[in-house]
This record gives C-alpha cells, sequence and structure tokens, in this order.
C-alpha cells in the first residue's frame, strides 16, 4: 500500500513539471514506466478474463435457482461497490448452488458465494461484510496480479498486447483463463487476504451497516470442525481465521465505535432466507 | 419512554446466535450488564474462560458465563476448538476443552466430492449460458440505491485503515 500512497503523492507533485530531470534520475520516466506496468491489461481485458474464469465457476456448480435469494444478493453486493473506487465496473454476484463453504471474487467484478456459506450467516451485515471482502479483492486487482506474476511475461505481452476480438478467439486469453482458475485453488498471498478483510469492514461501514458483520461470520466458520471438507478449500487458500480474527481485534476498536448503532439488518435477511427452506 | 426506545433499539440491532455455541476469552476480560464499555460489571473473566453465546449487537456478544448472563467484546471471543491454547498440563477449562475437542473431532464422515473441491475447479468446463443468466441478475445503481433506503442504509465517509501494529500506534 505504501508504495502506490508514494507515487500518487510523486504523481501530483511531478504532473505539472513534465520530465522532471533529478540529476541522472528522470521521475517522469520512472512514472512511465511504473504507470505502464499497472495498464499492461486494459479494464476491457480484465472483465475479459474474468468472464472466461467466472465461466469455469459455473462450469464447476450451478447457480442457485431462486431468483429472489440471487436478486437480493446482487442488492446488497450492489450497493456496497457503490462505496468504492470502482463503481462502474459490470459488478454482478451470483449465489451457487452447492455445499461448500466458500466465496470467489473474479477480476473485472463478478463475485460468487456458496449456498453453503449464505446459510450460516445470520444478517445482511454478515453478507455485506463477506462482499465487501471479496469486492476488496476486485479493486486492488489481487487475482490479476497472482495471474500475472504466474505467467509467462510473453504470454501476458501477447494478451496485453491483443486487440479485443468479438469472438474470442484468442489464445493467450485461454491460456490465462486456464492459469488464473487455477490461482484459486493455491489461493492469494495472506497479505492480500488481510488486506481485504481491512478494507471490507471499512466498505460495510460505508454502505451503512454494522462493520462487525464480517468477524461474526468468521467467528462462526471458527465452530465448524476443520476437518470437515465442506471448509477443505477455503481454509487451504486463506489465512487461519485466529490470525484473520486478531488482525480484526488490532483494527476495529475505537476505529469503529461511531458505526456501533449501524444495522445489521437480520430480520431482512431472515425474511429472503426463511423462503429458501420453506 | 426511554427504556421502550432502549428496547427498540435492542430489537433492531441484536442478532440472535444459535443458542448453545461455545466460545472461550482470549484475554481476560469484563461481563458487563449492558454492551456499554461504562456498563455495570457482573463478572470478570479470565483468559480462556468458557462461555455461551447468546446473541450479537454490533461488537457486543451477549453470552452466559458461569450462570450470569452479560455481554462482553465479541472479538475478545474466539469459537470452536481449533484456536484452543495448546499448552499441555492445563487443569480445570483446560481439561474441559480437550473433553469438547475430542467429542467434535473424532471421526469425521467425509462427504464424497463436492462441486467446488480443488479438484473440480481444476477440471471444470466453462458454461457461457450460465454466465449470461447471472449477467442477468445485475442490478443497477439506482435499485441498489432504493434498496439501500428500504433498509434505512445510509453512506458513511471512512478511509481505509493502514495495518495495525506497523508504524505508529
Amino acid at each position: 500500500m505504501r508504495f502506490p500512497i508514494l507515487l500518487l503523492t510523486l504523481l501530483g507533485f511531478v504532473a505539472p513539471v513534465a520530465a522532471f530531470d533529478f540529476g541522472n534520475l528522470n521521475l517522469g520516466q520512472i512514472l512511465q514506466n511504473a504507470q505502464k506496468a499497472t495498464t499492461d491489461i486494459s479494464e476491457p481485458q480484465e472483465i475479459e478474463l474474468g468472464d472466461g474464469i467466472a465461466s469455469n465457476f459455473l462450469g464447476a456448480a450451478p447457480l442457485l435457482q431462486d431468483q429472489r435469494i440471487q436478486k437480493y444478493v446482487n442488492d446488497v453486493g450492489r450497493w456496497l461497490t457503490l462505496q468504492t473506487e470502482r463503481p462502474d465496473l459490470p459488478w454482478q454476484f451470483a449465489v451457487l448452488d452447492d455445499n461448500d463453504i466458500n466465496a470467489f471474487a473474479v477480476p473485472g467484478g463478478r463475485i460468487f458465494i456458496t449456498k453453503g456459506l449464505l446459510v450460516r450467516m445470520k444478517s445482511e451485515a454478515e453478507l455485506a461484510g463477506v462482499l465487501a471482502h471479496e469486492i476488496s479483492h476486485v479493486l486492488m486487482k489481487h487475482h490479476l496480479q497472482a495471474i500475472k506474476k504466474g505467467a509467462r511475461t510473453e504470454l501476458m505481452a501477447e494478451f496485453g498486447g491483443q486487440v479485443l476480438q468479438q469472438n474470442g478467439s484468442n489464445p493467450a486469453l485461454a491460456k490465462l483463463v486456464s492459469a488464473g482458475t487455477e490461482v484459486y485453488t493455491r489461493g492469494l498471498d495472506k497479505n492480500d487476504e488481510f488486506e481485504a478483510d481491512r478494507m471490507g469492514v471499512v466498505i460495510a461501514a460505508r454502505g451503512g451497516y454494522d462493520p462487525y458483520g464480517l468477524p461474526a461470520i468468521l467467528q462462526t466458520l471458527q465452530g465448524i470442525n476443520p476437518q470437515d471438507s465442506s471448509v477443505a478449500l477455503m481454509f487451504k487458500t486463506h489465512p487461519a481465521l485466529a490470525d484473520r480474527l486478531d488482525l480484526l481485534d488490532k483494527l476495529m476498536p475505537g476505529a469503529f465505535d461511531s458505526f456501533e448503532t449501524q444495522p445489521s439488518l437480520a430480520p431482512r435477511f431472515m425474511a429472503v432466507m426463511s423462503r429458501q427452506n420453506r | 419512554m426511554k427504556p421502550i426506545f432502549a428496547l427498540c433499539l435492542f430489537v433492531l440491532l441484536t442478532t440472535a446466535v444459535q443458542a448453545g455455541e461455545i466460545a472461550y476469552t482470549v484475554r481476560a476480560t469484563e461481563l458487563k450488564a449492558k454492551p456499554y464499555a461504562d456498563a455495570e460489571t457482573l463478572l470478570s473473566l479470565t483468559e480462556h474462560g468458557k462461555v455461551e453465546i447468546l446473541s450479537r449487537q454490533a461488537s457486543w456478544m451477549q453470552v452466559k458465563a458461569d450462570g450470569t448472563t452479560g455481554w462482553v467484546k465479541m472479538l475478545s471471543l474466539r469459537l470452536g476448538n481449533a484456536e484452543v491454547p495448546k499448552k499441555s498440563g492445563d487443569s480445570g477449562l483446560g481439561a474441559l476443552f480437550n473433553v469438547a475437542t475430542t467429542g467434535n473431532s473424532g471421526s469425521t464422515v467425509t462427504t464424497g466430492v463436492r462441486g467446488l473441491s480443488e479438484e473440480n475447479l481444476k477440471k471444470a468446463h466453462p458454461n457461457p449460458e450460465a454466465l449470461k443468466v447471472m449477467q442477468g441478475f445485475a442490478v443497477s445503481k439506482q435499485d441498489a440505491s432504493g434498496f439501500a433506503k428500504a433498509g434505512k442504509l445510509k453512506s458513511q465517509h471512512m478511509d481505509y485503515l493502514p495495518p495495525p501494529g506497523k508504524g505508529g500506534n
């Protein structure tokens, strides 16, 4: 986080004086290179790559056949995205009809949550906490960076240099989608997960929710036997729940006191969910 | 007027938690009569103390400890058995937890292959039709704002926070 902030500061400072030369250190050139490194995959390409990965997820697990719940999760999620720095991505949310306990975000703004996780929740604030964590991964391009790190430079260059084609006949894209899907079986760097927790509670608070929804569901998941197969992939790909709760325990007291009376909307959540178990 | 308001607030903000969930304290903490820092202290709980969770209200959990019902900060609690301190030779509570641990994690019935297992994700075939259906779920900004308004959710300003404990503090 520090480096980008420093860069931004430099950018603001340097912008009026193009290519300022500090001896043989050309700041303008450094900034240009840094900018290139973050923009060699365009936003439409980020979305296209995410589409491919999302399609794979939907090949692994079906959508929950319940329009009301799908709409509700999209309402909560879309509202949260309006509190962020990327409100105009094609944000879509889906509940997967799967008993595993997990949630996933793909580049460009498609987010999945399993039925298995949803039924463990007790309020809209908990749902908001989880969705805000996933939204943070998209904001910070965590998966995109993990895919880039794992892919050969030539492949990235090929994909990045390619003009978007109408019918998706992009061989570099196909390879990156398959590599990208595999990233979800290995997981991100722990610090990316901690960062998503830190940002997630803030986004939930910005959305007017009781910000303790995320730690509440993490606590609930602690009560599940870690040997249960429904948590195998989530536990493999995330830091220990105790470590995540310890981080929020250090982060939240004080800073979130003024949001203490924001609603958790448990009744609205329960009303939507109870129709499912009719 | 005041007690009724307080009651309404309580009903609005409190989330029922599945009764009977057992948690333990990660530090010595006070059991409060109400979910406020300056409320009356009912009991002093020691570190690794066992409590039963009743409900949650923002950062507070209503719990039962030694037969007394009161409130503790939720982040002073951890659930489950995985995080039970693994000190050997613990007496009292430690022994109690050992019982709980064996009872919970003895044998696990592993249920066949699930949809989102690692293996299934690796060999998944794309499903563009389902992706189209998902894209149809998209909600407009206006509809999302209307949904928030119906729930009395109000946007707030708050900056992201740096990692705790790194510089400062």
